[in-house]
């Protein structure tokens, strides 16, 4: 009888325990580009959600919007990150070494200014400027932070693309660098999707659809969704990814897309 | 009578002068890029047998042995030095030869950036900018420098050896993460440049040359696996085969050099 007791009041303690374990043990989401658009509004809901936000961006001392949000969210940090920065992102990931990553989203990304790539004037410039943000960028922050995914319960690395980079569906001819770099970016998280596969991580190729961002500002339509409503249904599409969804091409509304 | 006899003799002469000079300056030109060794150097060779006016690029060519022997042994092959990386030069070969008209611009300068700089872990970016300067960058400014050139030829072709390794949806193993991208970006700016440029008639050609032993695919011959590799000759025939087959309308189609279409 006592002994019986002394089990159920162990069980109630170790219950206790595992309680308080899974608050401590919210699940952990890192955030490139989170100064604003598409990055900032992930910040914001997974905030909202109560998980554990590292939001990255470049100068976030000057970034008032993102500011703003550290002050209303205990659960958000800030880290300074430029994902052209190798040495940067390497000493990062030193730091958050012990620290599981459950999602992590390559989100920084750059158009490069339509103006530079208009066949006749192209400027080159721009190519290596939106290469090193769209391409190695989060092909360096998949390499640096594997670990910290591997560690984590939900193992998702998601890398924010765009149906630009899509070869079926592609409108006009523009855009050639920013096109050139999504398609790019596919090729090498494809790769990096069956590279990680052993480990059990979940590589998404994921695309916002067409957002009213200061991305898009240049585009007058009456087809763009809010940040809001994107944001929202890609996070319900990286809740339900699973392992066979790993380098595959998926829209906001998780519809699985040919290259 | 005799009047009327000596025009027509005089008459046939010409126009049979007319008819053979017409030939032979009028042979279709083809510029090739990176022309110094594997399957540049082949296109070279099998154009040059064709009786076409050949220009050679290649970044070095007073080193290129082989490119200088072909020249030595075929008058319809001429050679350009050329790195696809320095637009400055692109711009001064474009404008040397501002009043040729180019039927065929052969972007083929490519480097793999080699397989163990490209393994993830360990990947080593340095060789990234030089992938995509020479495999995207490269072919776009040759297409911009000589788009004119193109425009003002018979056939109105810009060709780019692009590779299987570029299709996303073949990929089956991890590897050449640099390369692979590259190619990705190639099929995808040439695809946007031949939208660009449909109105002025001009066609953009991705064709893959398959599996070919080269210098190129040394890592692969490493490998021992019995791959089925083509010979440069072989590549290259068919390769030229499906260049002559590919239309306005097939402009921006993503082709092997057996004229089936790989996925993007």
């Amino acid at each position: 009888m006592r002994i019986t007791a002394l089990t159920f009041a162990l069980g109630v303690l170790l219950t206790c325990a595992s309680s308080n374990a899974l608050v401590t043990d919210v699940p952990t989401v890192l955030i490139t580009g989170a100064s604003r658009g598409i990055g900032l509004e992930f910040a914001r809901q997974y905030a909202e959600r109560g998980w554990n936000v590292i939001a990255t961006a470049r100068t976030p001392a000057d970034d008032k919007l993102l500011q703003d949000l550290i002050s209303e969210h205990d659960n958000v940090t800030v880290e300074e990150l430029d994902v052209t920065n190798h040495a940067e992102i390497d000493t990062l990931a030193k730091k958050l070494q012990d620290q599981p990553i459950d999602i992590l989203i390559s989100n920084a990304g750059i158009s490069g200014g339509y103006e530079n790539q208009i066949f006749g004037k192209l400027n080159y410039k721009s190519f290596d400027d939106v290469f090193a943000v769209n391409v190695k960028g989060p092909l360096k922050i998949a390499e640096a932070f594997i670990n910290h995914v591997a560690a984590s319960e939900q193992k998702k690395l998601v890398n924010i693309s765009s149906t630009e980079g899509r070869f079926s569906q592609l409108r006009g001819g523009g855009g050639y660098f920013y096109r050139g770099s999504k398609s790019a970016l596919n090729m090498a998280m494809r790769n990096v999707a069956l590279a990680v596969k052993s480990k059990g991580v979940i590589v998404g190729i994921l695309t916002p659809g067409f957002v009213d961002t200061d991305f898009t500002a240049r585009f007058d339509s009456q087809l763009k969704i809010t940040v809001e409503e994107s944001v929202s249904k890609q996070i319900a599409v990286i809740d339900t990814m699973t392992p066979d969804m790993s380098g595959v091409y998926v829209s906001h509304e998780g519809i699985r897309m040919s290259w | 009578m005799r009047l009327s006899s000596a025009l027509g003799t005089l008459l046939l002469g010409v126009t049979f002068w007319h008819i053979a000079t017409a030939t032979a300056t009028d042979s279709p030109t083809v510029l090739i890029t990176g022309a110094s060794r594997g399957i540049g150097l082949e296109f070279t060779r099998q154009y040059a047998d064709r009786g076409w006016n050949i220009i050679a690029t290649a970044r070095t060519p007073q080193d290129d042995e082989l490119l200088q022997a072909l020249a030595a042994q075929y008058d319809n092959v001429s050679i350009e030095q050329l790195d696809v990386t320095d637009h400055a030069e692109i711009d001064a070969v474009a404008k040397k030869l501002a009043d040729q008209p180019i039927d065929i611009l052969l972007n083929n300068a490519g480097i793999s950036g080699e397989m163990e700089n490209q393994i993830f872990g360990k990947i080593n970016y340095d060789v990234f900018d030089d992938v995509m300067m020479i495999n995207v960058v490269g072919p776009l400014k040759m297409s911009e420098a000589f788009i004119d050139h193109v425009a003002a030829s018979d056939m109105k072709k810009i060709i780019n050896v692009t590779s299987g390794e570029g299709s996303i949806g073949r990929v089956q193993f991890p590897a050449l993460y640099f390369y692979r991208s590259s190619k990705s970006a190639l099929n995808m700016v040439m695809v946007n440049l031949a939208r660009t440029v449909k109105d002025r008639g001009v066609t953009v050609g991705i064709i893959g040359p398959g599996l070919v032993r080269t210098d190129f695919t040394s890592y692969l011959q490493k490998l021992n696996m019995n791959l089925p590799f083509q010979t440069p000759e072989e590549s290259v025939n068919k390769y030229i085969a499906v260049i002559d087959d590919y239309g306005l309308e097939d402009s921006g189609s993503y082709l092997r050099n057996t004229g089936d279409t790989y996925p993007w």
